[in-house]
């Protein structure tokens, strides 16, 4: 038997006494960072040919690139894609916002408008990635040649939706106001059909639109695709404020990942590997080349993740417009809206600073 | 012996069946006694509440209540769930802009024109098929098919037919109102006590003078149940087509205020769908009970 030393029992107090407060330090440490069990990104989903559920535009390379969830797996964060339907992006956004069931959202400009309006903090945490153009679609046998024709005509939109406000411009620059045509308020899949059956006499929305073309019940007579860039909806990556600064270490990692994403959709065959997640994501090749051919912006630009003065701008008069509209009640700040602190951290670490640099 | 014919008898309304299971259970054609004899010596403390003549509110209040109690806890956040004070605010804002009267004067016109058409041929149609077996026989299989088909489950092909005009609100409230009066109509018919068909046949009624004295009178009630039923019954179909395409109406009015993420606006369209079905109710059994009055002579 080992004989008890007089100084064992001294010495392991003193010791233990040594490691309390750097115990108590590090259990502060772990309940101030918390982290959640898992980190959600809703995104717009199609239901796949397979039946499997696939996200569209750069959440689909996020997914694929599988950085992000590695990363967040190393601190025992999961990592969940919310799907959310063509048909009513805005609102189930909006309202898993509100009831804090996501923490990041891919989705559009107005809506994120509205939601600020009202009430709730979101701020965009990575501009750009967003392919989308907007058109004007009329039933295959009118004889409208441009919005000027649709004077007191019945126009199909979504409200609230990000194409609201190109559409708003759409009118203003050939001096018309809502006023001057009958806005019927449908989300797109029944604008299609009315359009179709001619019970409307023009529909704003869409590639969707290209669906009705090939139908042969509808023909597109306006497209964004020349329009000025401040015509352009945008659709970008948007996250909780209070997440963003609860958790800012995974907020990083989020921002990183789409930058990571955003940089390989403009390296070699990004585009084509873009189109193929398109593709396998229920739409048609033919439909993704249409959109953007004879689109007049750079290809690389779009994938800009910067905070420019022009995307200030971009918000600053789609937040008055939104409150000429009454689609909100109050005017909005929109300096508040911006996180760029997590996309510049994001460039420093990938060293990608001079990589959009040129504007 | 051919069935579409009206026989001084039973027979030719189709109440022979009938008449034959009455007699058969022997039950009485006649309600039960009233119930207001009913013992009245232990007044409970929830008795005398019950007979306290405030005492429907109890349920509504309970709701409020909770509704509060709700908000104050913040079980959900304040975008969502709003409380019921900034309801009443918002709902005042939107009488005050002329907005929500709008909204409600276009929704009840839709409403009443298309139930006004539902309705009328509804009776006409019931009339008939419950007139003529032979109507019946050729119409029922069809009318049962589609009796069964949700009106909002229409509304897609309706708008393909109809387009989003105004024709395709009435025809979906039409819709809705025709098969629930018709059946009432055909149902009070074949449900006709034998017995008072046998008087016209004793008094040697004719056909025209049957119907006129004897089945138009007897049918009052139970169509005037089911004409209220469909008047409920449309209300909450048009506000659900509203909801899905339309350019005004109360239910176009909540769609919009969701889309503009305006939930305290959406709540104004919950509570004002419910006592607006609560008043057309309240005020088609006064009507009734005005129509009915001599009755209780």
């Amino acid at each position: 038997m080992m004989p008890v030393s007089p100084f064992s029992r001294q010495r392991r107090l003193a010791l233990s006494a040594a490691l309390l407060p750097v115990l108590s330090t590090s259990l502060r440490a772990v309940a101030a960072e918390a982290l959640p069990p898992a980190l959600r990104i809703a995104a717009v989903s199609r239901t796949g040919p397979s039946g499997k559920t696939l996200f569209a535009g750069s959440s689909a390379l996020v997914a694929e690139q599988g950085w992000l969830a590695a990363e967040l797996g190393k601190l025992g964060v999961k990592l969940e894609w919310v799907p959310v339907t063509t048909n009513s992006v805005a609102v189930q956004v909006n309202e898993a916002f509100a009831n804090k069931s996501i923490d990041f959202a891919q989705y559009g400009d107005l809506p994120s408008i509205i939601a600020n309006a009202s009430g709730l903090s979101t701020q965009l945490v990575v501009p750009g990635g967003s392919m989308n153009n907007t058109y004007l679609v009329v039933p295959a046998n009118s004889s409208a040649r441009s919005i000027k024709d649709l004077k007191g005509k019945k126009i199909a939109l979504h409200r609230g939706r990000p194409w609201e406000f190109p559409f708003s411009r759409l009118l203003a620059a050939n001096g018309m106001t809502q006023k001057d045509v009958r806005i019927l308020n449908l989300n797109p899949q029944a604008g299609a059909s009315a359009v179709a059956s001619g019970s409307a006499d023009a529909f704003f929305t869409l590639s969707d639109a290209f669906l009705l073309e090939d139908k042969k019940v509808g023909k597109i007579i306006w497209s964004s695709k020349q329009a000025p860039q401040n015509w352009k909806m945008r659709a970008e990556l948007w996250g909780d404020s209070a997440f963003l600064k609860k958790h800012p270490q995974l907020a990083q990692l989020v921002a990183t990942a789409y930058v990571k994403a955003h940089q390989s959709a403009i390296g070699d065959n990004g585009r084509e590997n873009y189109i193929r997640h398109e593709v396998a994501a229920g739409q048609s090749r033919s439909l993704v080349e249409r959109e953007w051919e004879g689109d007049n912006t750079d290809w690389n630009e779009r994938w800009a993740p910067l905070f420019t003065p022009e995307l200030r701008a971009h918000y600053a008069a789609g937040a008055a417009y939104a409150q000429q509209a009454r689609l909100i009640g109050r005017p909005l700040d929109t300096s508040k809206l911006y996180a760029p602190q997590f996309v510049e951290q994001a460039l420093a670490r990938l060293k990608l600073q001079n990589l959009w640099a040129s504007r | 012996m051919n069935p579409g014919v009206l026989t001084a008898g039973a027979r030719g309304l189709g109440l022979a069946e009938h008449a034959r299971k009455v007699v058969q259970s022997g039950q009485p054609e006649s309600p039960a006694p009233a119930r207001t004899m009913r013992a009245r010596k232990q007044r409970g403390l929830v008795e005398r509440w019950l007979d306290w003549r405030f005492s429907g509110w109890t349920s509504p209040l309970l709701v409020l209540a909770l509704w509060v109690a709700a908000t104050e806890l913040a079980l959900a956040p304040e975008q969502i769930l709003v409380p019921p004070w900034q309801v009443v605010t918002s709902g005042w804002e939107l009488v005050q802009s002329g907005e929500l009267g709008e909204h409600l004067s276009i929704s009840l016109v839709r409403l009443l024109s298309g139930f006004g058409f539902g309705s009328v041929l509804g009776v006409v149609f019931g009339l008939a098929v419950g007139l003529s077996p032979r109507l019946d026989a050729y119409t029922a299989p069809t009318f049962q098919v589609l009796r069964q088909i949700p009106s909002v489950a229409l509304i897609p092909l309706f708008i393909l037919v109809f387009g989003i005009g105004e024709t395709f609100k009435v025809v979906i409230v039409a819709k809705a109102s025709f098969f629930i009066v018709a059946l009432a109509v055909h149902d009070a018919i074949k449900s006709l006590p034998v017995r008072y068909l046998e008087v016209a046949a004793m008094l040697r009624f004719s056909r025209l003078q049957a119907i006129r004295k004897v089945v138009l009178p007897a049918i009052v009630p139970a169509t005037l149940t089911g004409v209220r039923i469909a008047l409920g019954r449309s209300w909450m179909v048009l506000v659900g087509a509203e909801l899905l395409a339309a350019e005004s109406g109360l239910g176009q009015m909540m769609e919009m205020a969701r889309q503009m993420f305006r939930l305290d606006v959406v709540m104004v369209g919950v509570v004002l769908t419910g006592l607006v079905g609560l008043a057309l109710d309240r005020g088609f059994r006064l009507l009734e009970a005005y129509l009915m009055r001599w009755q209780r002579r």
